[in-house]
């Protein structure tokens, strides 16, 4: 249910008629009372009560109280609308909409009390609760500003304490926690972020959940908190088990009951979450991440699984014929890497699911739409974007596929015990490992952030994911995490990186693990891993000034066609920064001004250069295999062609030139493959690919999937003289391979 | 050329009173461009289409552009072809460019004085030819159809109504179609017009999902004289039949076989087996799938013996 502020519910006439019980002995904050100690029939009855008052806000709290949302909207309207009416009307409005889910309307109220009343502390924690909902870091700016107004307003101490562990902070939210509760000894909020901080910690929560009981033996919010920081710190199938507690507490607690379909969901479950969601549903719980999610597991209808002993794949069906046989190549190529590498197996497949329409995988992640990354791991499920959701050059598959698996391999080594700089930076290193250019790409924003001392000590390294602090903080701290897990193996060795990985398995904080590990105090590490990276990049970081300037002027010889200045001035810029393959790249503008001077050997060196720094447009990767093919070198084009697979497989004619190449040089598997995933795009010219596969089938030896093949050809283009040729082929082995057959049996 | 499955039956009569000896007349315009970028692009495709319609025999190449592409000229034009084309002629006008609909009236946009979509059509009623094949590839030009269908005339547009005005590609990938052996999807050596609207209606597509935009122009067809144009893949009844039996070009040598008298015996046996083929695939649901792969194979391998007579 959405409620609005100018939603029209016709309720005047029974808010007239019930004037006449007045609540004689009922007042807000006594129901409350009785809801905070669980004593519901009477709290109910006093609501009730409420409900029956003259007095409009009277009757909107009872209404709330009763969960008649729409009654209760209706009677704060008449409230406000009253001469006089308080302050604190529109603060309690703005709360009942922000319980809702009508956050901007609840601003607006929040803020109109403000207008009324600048010293309203509630006023100021709604504020802080509706930021605190976006993860908007102004939410504890406005907590403060609450607590200066009112020393002793609980419920910002308790919104503090969430918002410190929110920030993995647990020392601080455990201080705010503390103060609430000597605040008041019923601070049940405050009681279950110390449940939340000693569950995190591995300890027995037990102390706090029987405090909470004493208050209040059916308080499920106290569960669902701690399922909450449990699902925040990737630990899902513990926070699963919480927020089933939370429902066993309380049955009519709906968003857990949503939360635990979500999460279920994010386990790869689909039954459960669809019961636990709709039940949510129908019960009024319609926030954006209920009803998304919903809508989602109706689109699983258009998904098609497909398992063997190590992978459960889910794909779209539209993709499901193209996209499979590469990932599931691939999906088995990394668990046998890291099997090896990580000397463990997982305890069951591992679930992949693929999402062409971004949104879905954003919200199959969040609940939301809009979320910024590609992929996302949760324990033993991957959820992805598909190639195909994305511009083609904008998405690697491949390397986010080894991102994620490196994921769901640590997060099973350390039981979900690892810190989030060190799972990231190992899985960002990893995709370097499985291919060097799909490296962290060293971008503009990094190195000014080296340059500009942003690195954070690797001591706080989680904070540039948790809570950053400047706008590309997380891209860079995801590339200064890789090139720790880098300077790790490259100073001690593979074997380094899986003891620590197993120290953080054993609780140990990153401090611990640097000095038991590495031997260095974090100060000392900080040291040497900077020496090491300004050794690696710092002439590049020096370079970046003088390399914007050139390339600046390198785009403008380019666009002019001055192409022998740009062949002059280009090989300058490269040098000053090598790594960069983004937009307008100086290797691009060399390539062009060499080809139209008619220098394809020189453009096929540059463009090499390109694809070995990182680049990935498949535009200029065809170009450069188009180069290759030209100039005698088919391998390297088949090679170039090949990783334009992991970009963007989604082009009908690199698979059929790529089978081409592949055929000619007796890779016949993989001119199978290629074919086949012609096929699977639904070519207009079916009969030549059909007659192509059956070639590659042939060469092969596999012929009775050729004879299949070529009459698919002929069966569409019956006079096609090439599959005709093939088909007589393919009939005379048969019948030479039956007659020697013959020969041989008579011999015997 | 062979035909889609499900045209194959009024093809093939198609086929049957196909004349052995007609020219095709070609008229390519490419409309002001505005626009440097769109001034280049416009030509370069109208090039590019002159060239592969001059590499066929028979053909009657006339192609407009910059400014040459008046009313006056185009006008002229078709006046001449409609004084030399014969009944048994071929007539192809590709209109390259933008277009713009009022609502009421589609306007192809030329140097000078613009043309309507009646005003086309009038002139494509006075030449004598025929079957004939107007490929509309401008902005709006779903708004000229209904002024330009007839009677074996084949109407191509590249934007389902006028109201989609936003600049097409389609006309690329049309040109490209007549240049690509893989729109010739039968293996016949030649590309029909069916063929070559459908590897352009599909390159469109991916165009725009490849680039993550919306696309805004769908591309439609009328062969029967009158109705809606269609969008592939709903065609219904003799919907689609004239293109699909419309060469726009002949890609290999097909045509000379077709011309030699001593080989009619063999082409006659040609196409029995294909009928028979075409009959095969229709029982293919309700055969024993082994019978029925005896069976083709069979038949293929006779075609492959008279279609190697026929190559001697």
């Amino acid at each position: 249910m959405f409620l609005g502020r100018c939603g029209v519910v016709l309720l005047t006439a029974f808010a007239a008629a019930s004037v006449c019980c007045a609540a004689s002995s009922a007042s807000p904050d006594a129901c409350r009372e009785l809801s905070r100690h669980g004593r519901r029939a009477e709290a109910s009855a006093c609501y009730q009560q409420l409900s029956q008052s003259g007095e409009a806000y009277l009757r909107a709290e009872g209404f709330w109280g009763l969960e008649q949302y729409d009654q209760a909207n209706e009677a704060f309207r008449v409230a406000v609308a009253q001469p006089g009416s308080k302050a604190i009307y529109r603060v309690r409005w703005g709360l009942l909409l922000h319980d809702r889910f009508n956050n901007t309307e609840a601003v607006d109220l929040f803020n109109e009390a403000l207008k009324q009343d600048p010293t309203n502390a509630q006023a100021y924690l709604g504020l802080a609760q509706v930021s605190a909902d976006g993860f908007d870091s102004k939410a504890t700016e406005y907590a403060f500003k609450a607590l200066s107004l009112d020393t002793k307003l609980v419920e910002a101490h308790e919104l503090l304490a969430n918002l410190a562990l929110e920030n993995a902070k647990p020392e601080e939210a455990v201080a705010e926690a503390d103060k609430a509760i000597a605040l008041s000894g019923e601070a049940l909020e405050a009681m279950a972020v110390h449940a939340a901080v000693e569950l995190l910690a591995d300890r027995s929560p037990d102390e706090w959940f029987e405090k909470i009981h004493a208050v209040n033996p059916t308080y499920g919010e106290g569960y669902a908190l701690v399922g909450y920081h449990l699902v925040l710190n990737r630990r899902y199938e513990d926070g699963v088990a919480w927020y089933r507690k939370a429902i066993e507490a309380d049955p009519r607690l709906w968003s857990a009951r949503s939360q635990l379909g979500i999460n279920l969901m994010r386990l790869g479950q689909e039954e459960e979450p669809l019961h636990q969601l709709e039940l949510s549903y129908n019960n009024g719980q319609r926030d954006a991440a209920t009803v998304n999610s919903l809508r989602l597991l109706d689109s699983y209808k258009n998904f098609v699984t497909f398992r063997d002993d190590t992978t459960i794949l889910r794909l779209r069906k539209s993709e499901a014929d193209l996209l499979r046989p590469y990932f599931q190549t691939e999906l088995h190529k990394i668990i046998a890497t890291y099997d090896k590498k990580y000397k463990m197996k997982l305890p069951g497949p591992v679930q992949v699911e693929v999402y062409p329409d971004h949104e879905d995988f954003a919200v199959r992640t969040m609940g939301m739409p809009g979320l910024g990354a590609l992929g996302v791991t949760f324990g033993e499920v991957v959820a992805m974007d598909s190639p195909s959701g994305r511009r083609p050059g904008d998405f690697n598959w491949g390397s986010t596929l080894w991102h994620e698996m490196s994921h769901v391999y640590i997060l099973s080594a350390t039981n979900h015990r690892v810190p989030r700089w060190f799972t990231e930076g190992l899985a960002v290193h990893e995709e370097g490992e499985a291919s060097p250019e799909w490296s962290d790409r060293l971008t503009p924003e990094i190195l000014l952030a080296i340059r500009d001392k942003k690195l954070l000590p690797v001591a706080q390294m989680d904070q540039g994911f948790i809570s950053p602090e400047y706008p590309s903080q997380v891209l860079v701290s995801y590339y200064e995490a890789g090139s720790i897990c880098d300077y790790i193996k490259q100073r001690w060795g593979d074997d380094k990186l899986l003891n620590m990985v197993h120290s953080f398995a054993a609780l140990k904080t990153t401090p611990e693990v640097i000095q038991s590990d590495l031997h260095l105090s974090p100060e000392e590490f900080d040291k040497a891993y900077t020496a090491w990276l300004e050794k690696s990049v710092g002439q590049t970081v020096a370079n970046f000034d003088t390399w914007r300037r050139q390339l600046k002027d390198l785009a403008g010889l380019s666009q002019s066609n001055k192409n022998d200045e740009v062949a002059k001035a280009a090989p300058e810029v490269l040098r000053l920064y090598p790594e960069y393959v983004g937009d307008a790249n100086a290797y691009e503008f060399l390539a062009a001004a060499q080809l139209a001077n008619g220098d394809k050997p020189g453009a096929m060196t540059t463009l090499t250069e390109y694809e070995k720094a990182g680049g990935e447009s498949p535009e200029t990767l065809a170009r450069l295999a188009s180069l290759e093919e030209e100039l005698g070198k088919p391998k390297d084009a088949a090679s170039t062609l090949d990783r334009i697979n992991y970009i963007y497989p989604e082009n009908e004619d690199l698979h059929r030139h790529l089978g081409q190449l592949w055929l000619a040089q007796a890779n016949n598997a993989g001119a199978i493959r290629e074919y086949t995933a012609v096929l699977a795009l639904n070519p207009l010219d079916k009969a030549s690919t059909e007659f192509n596969l059956a070639q590659a089938y042939f060469a092969a030896g596999e012929n009775d999937m050729a004879e299949e093949s070529v009459l698919l050809s002929l069966e569409t283009a019956p006079g096609f003289r090439p599959a005709q040729k093939l088909l007589v082929q393919i009939k005379s082995a048969e019948s030479n391979k039956t007659q020697t057959t013959n020969s041989d049996t008579e011999k015997k | 050329m062979r035909l889609t499955p499900h045209l194959s039956a009024v093809g093939a009569l198609l086929l049957a009173v196909l004349p052995l000896q007609a020219s095709v007349y070609y008229v390519t315009v490419a409309g002001l461009g505005g626009e440097p970028d769109y001034e280049q692009r416009f030509t370069a495709t109208a090039r590019d289409l002159d060239k592969v319609f001059r590499a066929s025999s028979d053909a009657h190449v006339y192609t407009l552009t910059g400014k040459d592409a008046t009313k006056n000229r185009l006008t002229d034009t078709m006046m001449q072809i409609a004084r030399q084309a014969k009944p048994e002629d071929d007539l192809v006008l590709t209109l390259i460019g933008h277009g713009s609909f009022d609502g009421v009236e589609y306007k192809f946009n030329l140097v000078g004085p613009d043309i309507s979509s009646a005003e086309l059509a009038s002139l494509c009623d006075r030449v004598p030819a025929k079957r004939q094949l107007v490929v509309n590839t401008t902005s709006a030009s779903g708004g000229s159809v209904e002024a330009l269908e007839r009677p074996n005339r084949g109407v191509i547009a590249a934007t389902k109504t006028g109201t989609e005005k936003n600049a097409t590609v389609f006309a690329r990938y049309w040109a490209e179609a007549l240049q690509d052996p893989t729109a010739d999807v039968d293996k016949s050596e030649s590309i029909s017009a069916m063929e070559a609207f459908q590897y352009a209606d599909r390159k469109t597509a991916v165009f725009y999902e490849s680039q993550k935009r919306l696309a805004t122009e769908h591309a439609v067809f009328e062969d029967t004289g009158k109705g809606e144009a269609v969008r592939p893949g709903t065609a219904q009844g003799r919907e689609g039949a004239l293109l699909s039996s419309l060469t726009v070009v002949r890609i290999g040598a097909s045509q000379a076989a077709m011309n030699d008298p001593a080989k009619r015996d063999l082409l006659a046996k040609k196409e029995e087996l294909e009928q028979k083929i075409d009959a095969l695939k229709y029982q293919k649901a309700a055969m024993e799938p082994g019978e029925y792969k005896r069976q083709l194979t069979d038949a293929l391998l006779q075609l492959v013996t008279v279609q190697g007579e026929l190559e001697k």
